[in-house]
């Protein structure tokens, strides 16, 4: 069994028969670390372009299950029911004419797109997709991603600042104010699973979820943890800013947030910077609470075939966990701000307090 | 090869570092002062100090939203060119 995806390269190198060649033409060489080198670049860019179609994706399925809701069709002119849409916006968005406004501040202007999309794929690097189908298993996997996040504020707000435009400023003002309160029970939420199984490792904490209790229940944090859950979801959607929690954008209020000023490939990149993390955002909620990758039938499946199986176990509960974010964003209507603050400061931190207590007691209990 | 790491990661925090004092307007001093401490955290990582790392991202670069927030808040635009 191979611990991360470097080792099932390596692995599978192997058993093709090609990793002694090549290892040995860089040995007799004398430059083995570029071989090393060139496998992690392999995998590094297998996830990218790996998200990168996910995320075309989610932009059709979020048109597909609005349109689902409203009782339309969505997009069905290009290809397919409308699959090759997101690449017809994409060569749009590319032909458009990049547009600096004169009294912006260029270079942070230019810069803030870059600092927004970074973030947004660092996340994936301690995100277990599947048994050994993760790019480094972190010791401190957790604390990475909630430290990773924290950046992403500092590029809205230098984005909002730097168009010279209030809509912009007010927008970017709100979502770092909406960022910095719900980090707070996420942090706490997630302190809880920590708590159970002693690790900040995220594959430690795939691993604590595997097996049943009474043979029937899977061991998931969510039956342990049902108000952790909740909460963890709440905060989580609410840091993406999305609908019902979307006050950096919302369009009746401040045109477009943030971004007015952006257009052409700047406005791409906070774009895909935007379903990247939406996707990131719901892999973790499955990695905490929904038990990763594993599922009860995974004992019965031959050892060949873990790597692909859990891998389609994963990306099926994160697409459910998108779906339910794309339903509540076309059901709900957007909360006024003081609400928004209120909800964050007066209920969710003082039961985000609660649920660490109670995970508390279960821990000394030795429920777990 | 993490000798020239360091020396690479050690470059960029020092220039930053003297960008954060150079660099005329607020917004960009906390731009250059989140490199900078990026850069910091960067040498605990070549130390094999992740969690300090990470705890250094996480409480030093939020630290520098609220610095950035407040230079928005207490600086008019137009004021310093």
């Amino acid at each position: 069994m191979t611990a991360n995806a470097y080792e099932l390269i390596v692995y599978i190198l192997t058993l093709l028969g090609v990793y002694e060649p090549i290892l040995n033409v860089f040995q007799v060489l004398g430059i083995e670390y570029i071989f090393k080198i060139l496998i992690v670049l392999v995998e590094v860019g297998i996830l990218f372009v790996f998200v990168l179609l996910t995320v075309m994706f989610l932009t059709w399925m979020e048109r597909k299950v609005v349109a689902m809701v409203q009782a339309r069709y969505g997009p069905m002119v290009t290809g397919p029911r409308g699959l090759l849409q997101p690449v017809m916006d994409g060569v749009k968005l590319i032909g458009k004419e990049d547009i600096i406004p004169a009294k912006a501040d260029r270079w942070i202007f230019t810069l803030a797109p870059f600092i927004v999309f970074i973030p947004a794929l660092l996340v994936f690097i301690p995100l277990p997709f599947g048994q050994s189908l993760i790019i480094s298993d972190l010791r401190v996997g957790l604390l990475y991603i909630i430290a990773i996040s924290a950046v992403s504020p500092i590029a809205i707000l230098l984005a909002g600042w730097a168009s010279n435009n209030k809509y912009s400023l007010m927008g970017a003002m709100r979502a770092v104010a909406q960022d910095i309160s719900y980090t707070i029970p996420l942090a706490l939420t997630a302190i809880a699973i920590v708590l159970f199984t002693g690790s900040l490792s995220t594959v430690d904490i795939v691993n604590a979820q595997s097996g049943t209790w009474f043979g029937i229940i899977p061991k998931w944090f969510i039956f342990l943890q049902p108000l952790g859950f909740i909460l963890f979801l709440i905060a989580s959607i609410a840091e993406m800013g999305r609908i019902p929690f979307d006050f950096q954008e919302s369009e009746s209020e401040l045109v477009a947030g943030f971004f007015t000023e952006y257009s052409g490939m700047k406005f791409a990149m906070f774009f895909l910077a935007e379903y990247a993390h939406l996707f990131a955002v719901s892999g973790i909620v499955v990695t905490l609470f929904l038990g990763g990758w594993t599922f009860p039938i995974l004992p019965f499946v031959p050892a060949m075939l873990v790597p692909l199986v859990s891998l389609g176990i994963f990306l099926v509960k994160t697409y459910a966990v998108i779906f339910f974010a794309m339903w509540l964003r076309d059901t709900v209507p957007r909360v006024r701000i003081d609400q928004l603050l209120n909800i964050g400061w007066k209920i969710m931190v003082p039961l985000a307090l609660l649920n660490l207590l109670l995970a508390g007691f279960l821990v000394t209990a030795g429920v777990f | 090869m993490i000798d020239v790491v360091f020396v690479v990661i050690s470059i960029v925090t020092i220039l930053s570092s003297i960008m954060v004092i150079q660099a005329k307007k607020l917004v960009h001093s906390a731009v250059y002062l989140a490199g900078a401490l990026i850069g910091t955290a960067g040498l605990f990582i070549l130390l094999k100090a992740e969690f300090i790392a990470w705890v250094q991202v996480l409480v030093y670069v939020g630290a520098v939203v609220t610095l950035i927030l407040f230079t928005i808040m207490l600086t008019r635009k137009g004021e310093e060119e």
